[in-house]
């Protein structure tokens, strides 16, 4: 059995189980940070984690996680943007202006000091301030790349100093590129035939 | 059952040798026998309410049979809030209508229980069905979905769903969505396809096996940047209001912030809680994220609204089965599209892999049962070849199953060597509320949209028609809601509570059984607790 600390309160679990059904043991109500339970794709169960012997505090999501002797775990609430990033979906949608948009949006964009602090919060691994940097650049494609496993926990812009907010602009990233860019011919077509009425539906029972 | 299986070692061995095509399969025999929907006990008729009779499981009909939460008492005095739409939930369904209401012009406030996103969109990983092949038709889309429901599927709701599919990929796309594309030469592209279990033609689009969380946080993301919505966290509903005369005016708000209720009262409300699976039907692992726990259904039946197909439930085919620290989390469809078979413990491929999902999950729970099932560390399973899979198409784990790969990582197994344990998981509510094409139920300003909802899936959902489903009625059902009459709110009340109260005492059920769940029992909540917090009395500070 491993015991663990867990916003104050002491729960001793077997080995393997993840920190947030040690949370569940140690009769923490579970009605925040919590989401998919274990999938890791929700970044609701972000968390700080300190290990025994070491002085270094951690990010990670609970629901990934597993306990270990003498960890110290606290969850870290949803955290809100300092200043919200303004745009609209409509913004996205002309790739001639798409950069000039990013840049009035997320105007710290090109603030980066390479302070990684984002790459060290990020619990998916992502290479968070290459993303950033790529973004700034107007390399909107490569920068949506670096960003496609990215769950939107927001301990990168927890932990950003310039206030980038570095995964809502890979995010952003991403949406100018799909909406800006994929025009799929298949689609469109089949769009079309669905408008000329050469798709009809018949419903009767066969 | 028998208890007997293969062990783990054995079934391995097995594997080596090549398989024969699975045996034909008579599909009725095989659901009637091993489907846990018709098993002994696993529904008993409703007895109170607008669908008084239907079959519908026990923990469900425990829930549907319920008191309310509160009375006239708990919200006398509180905080009332106006509001032109409330919507209730915050996973894609409730995402899509409020970001179409809003775009009408209408103010919207989105409350949520846990967190904006934290839902069951975003962990969905197969894909979402559109008919855009030149191959496939609306008309193939249609016939799938009606045809692997068991015919029990509302024939204009899928005409609807079918129809409006295409036209939802490019709503996603200008929402900023991707797609998994290929290149057509001279710079055109088309989208990817896979085809899902049951279908007769590839249909699935996707982005990898990721597909529910590229669609979530793009739209999460559209929901907090739109000047008309306000997104309410940790805010779940406890009942719906109405102005006594049937009408659904809005709904009273537990928050968790305040520790206190509020009212809404909003010109329409759409519904979009998801689905059930939290209730853990039949002793199942659920794939079910924490909130699924059949709110949604309470309160829209309590106010009048009618069920269906309330006692047919998806058991996704392919659920861990080993590790038993990983029970619960799936194993996308897209492995099975993508080519990978299932062995039993004699190395037998069973059932054609790519059979509808309630025929698949009923196979392998045959396979168990019969004790061809495979043993490991006292899970019990089938195998999912993955190395068979890689060896046909090598580069195919890493390239294609992301997730896959993820969740075999964290079991500490090498899916390129080793198959996986799989076994039937409970995942998904195929019936709900009775809803119109235009999302509104029987109650006059209440909507439906999403898991919530009935009629579309019938009796079993196709892969990828739940993430279409969700934005097909996500936009009817805010479209319809936004042009309800919200300048005169009038009258929103709980009176429909008492009638309630007397419908339960003349049948005879105990008043002391309380719903909506709000959260399942492994989240230790308690309303009594969390309301004393804020009573808690202010200290003079020094």
């Amino acid at each position: 059995m491993i015991e663990v600390e867990i916003d104050g309160r002491t729960a001793t679990v077997p080995e393997g189980t993840t920190i947030i059904l040690a949370a569940a043991e140690a009769g923490i109500a579970l009605t925040a940070n919590v989401g998919c339970m274990g999938q890791g794709v929700c970044g609701a169960c972000r968390a700080l984690v300190r290990r025994e012997g070491s002085r270094e505090v951690e990010t990670a999501l609970a629901c990934e996680t597993k306990v270990e002797q003498g960890m110290r775990v606290s969850f870290l609430d949803r955290y809100t943007l300092p200043q919200q990033q303004a745009y609209g979906t409509a913004d996205l949608a002309d790739g001639w202006t798409i950069y000039e948009r990013m840049l009035a949006a997320f105007p710290n964009a090109t603030h980066c000091r390479h302070c990684s602090g984002c790459d060290r919060a990020c619990p998916k691994g992502i290479e968070v301030q290459k993303g950033v940097e790529l973004a700034a650049q107007g390399e909107l494609g490569a920068a949506a790349a670096v960003f496609e496993l990215c769950v939107m926990c927001n301990l990168c812009s927890a932990a950003c100093p310039e206030s980038i907010a570095p995964n809502h602009l890979g995010l952003f990233a991403r949406r100018a590129v799909a909406a800006s860019g994929q025009r799929p011919t298949d689609l469109i077509r089949r769009l079309h035939e669905i408008e000329a009425g050469s798709m009809a539906v018949d419903t009767t029972p066969r | 059952m028998s208890m007997n299986a293969i062990p783990w070692a054995d079934a391995l061995a097995a594997l080596a040798a090549p398989p024969a095509a699975p045996p034909a399969t008579d599909v009725q025999a095989l659901l009637r026998r091993w489907h846990p929907d018709h098993q002994a006990g696993a529904s008993v008729p409703l007895r109170v309410g607008a669908s008084a009779g239907q079959a519908c499981p026990p923990p469900l009909a425990a829930l549907l049979h319920a008191n309310t939460l509160i009375d006239d008492t708990d919200v006398a005095g509180c905080a009332t809030v106006d509001t032109g739409l409330l919507v209730i939930g915050g996973g894609g369904a409730g995402c899509v209508a409020a970001l179409t209401a809003a775009a009408a012009g209408v103010k919207v406030v989105l409350a949520t229980k846990l967190g904006l996103g934290d839902s069951n969109t975003v962990m969905a990983e197969g894909g979402i069905q559109a008919a855009i092949g030149a191959e496939d038709s609306l008309q193939a889309h249609f016939d799938d979905t009606i045809k692997a429901g068991q015919r029990a599927g509302d024939p204009a709701l899928v005409r609807a769903l079918v129809t409006e599919g295409p036209a939802a990929i490019r709503w996603l796309i200008e929402q900023g969505m991707s797609f998994d594309r290929e290149e057509q030469g001279g710079g055109a592209i088309r989208l990817r396809r896979k085809r899902a279990g049951g279908t007769s033609v590839p249909r699935i689009l996707s982005t990898r096996d990721v597909t529910g969380l590229e669609m979530m946080r793009v739209l999460r993301e559209a929901v907090l940047l739109h000047p008309n919505i306000t997104v309410w966290n940790r805010s779940p509903v406890v009942e719906l209001l109405s102005d006594g005369a049937g009408r659904c005016r809005g709904a009273v708000i537990y928050s968790l912030y305040l520790h206190r209720f509020v009212l809404v009262r909003a010109g329409a409300v759409v519904l979009a809680t998801g689905g059930a699976g939290r209730l853990h039907l039949n002793d199942f692992p659920t794939s079910n994220h924490l909130g699924a726990t059949a709110d949604g259904l309470v309160l829209a039946y309590r106010l009048g609204a009618r069920l269906r197909e309330g006692d047919s439930f998806q058991y996704h085919p392919t659920g861990v089965g080993w590790p038993a620290s990983l029970r619960g989390q799936l194993i996308s469809e897209a492995a099975r599209s993508l080519g990978a078979q299932m062995r039993n413990g004699h190395g037998e491929r069973f059932i054609e892999e790519l059979s509808a999902r309630d025929v698949v999950a009923a196979a392998i729970l045959r396979e168990i049962g019969e004790g061809r099932g495979v043993e490991r560390d006292g899970c019990l399973g089938v195998l999912l070849d993955t190395p068979g899979l890689e060896r046909a198409k090598p580069g195919v784990l890493a390239g294609s199953l992301v997730s896959l790969l993820h969740l075999a990582h964290k079991s500490g197994t090498d899916p390129a060597r080793e198959p996986m344990l799989v076994c039937p998981t409970l995942h998904y509510q195929n019936g709900g509320i009775v809803v119109q094409p235009d999302g509104s139920t029987d109650v006059p300003g209440l909507f439906c949209a999403g898991e919530v909802s009935g009629g579309i899936h019938g009796r079993n959902r196709l892969m990828g028609n739940a993430l279409l489903e969700l934005v097909v009625f996500g936009r009817r059902a805010g479209l319809a809601a936004a042009s309800c009459d919200a300048a005169r709110l009038g009258r929103a009340n709980l009176d429909h509570v008492q009638d309630w109260r007397r419908a339960l005492a003349a049948a005879g059920l105990p008043l002391e059984v309380r719903a909506p769940m709000l959260f399942p029992e492994v989240a230790n909540f308690s309303m009594a607790a969390d309301r004393a917090l804020g009573r808690a009395p202010v200290l003079a500070a020094g």
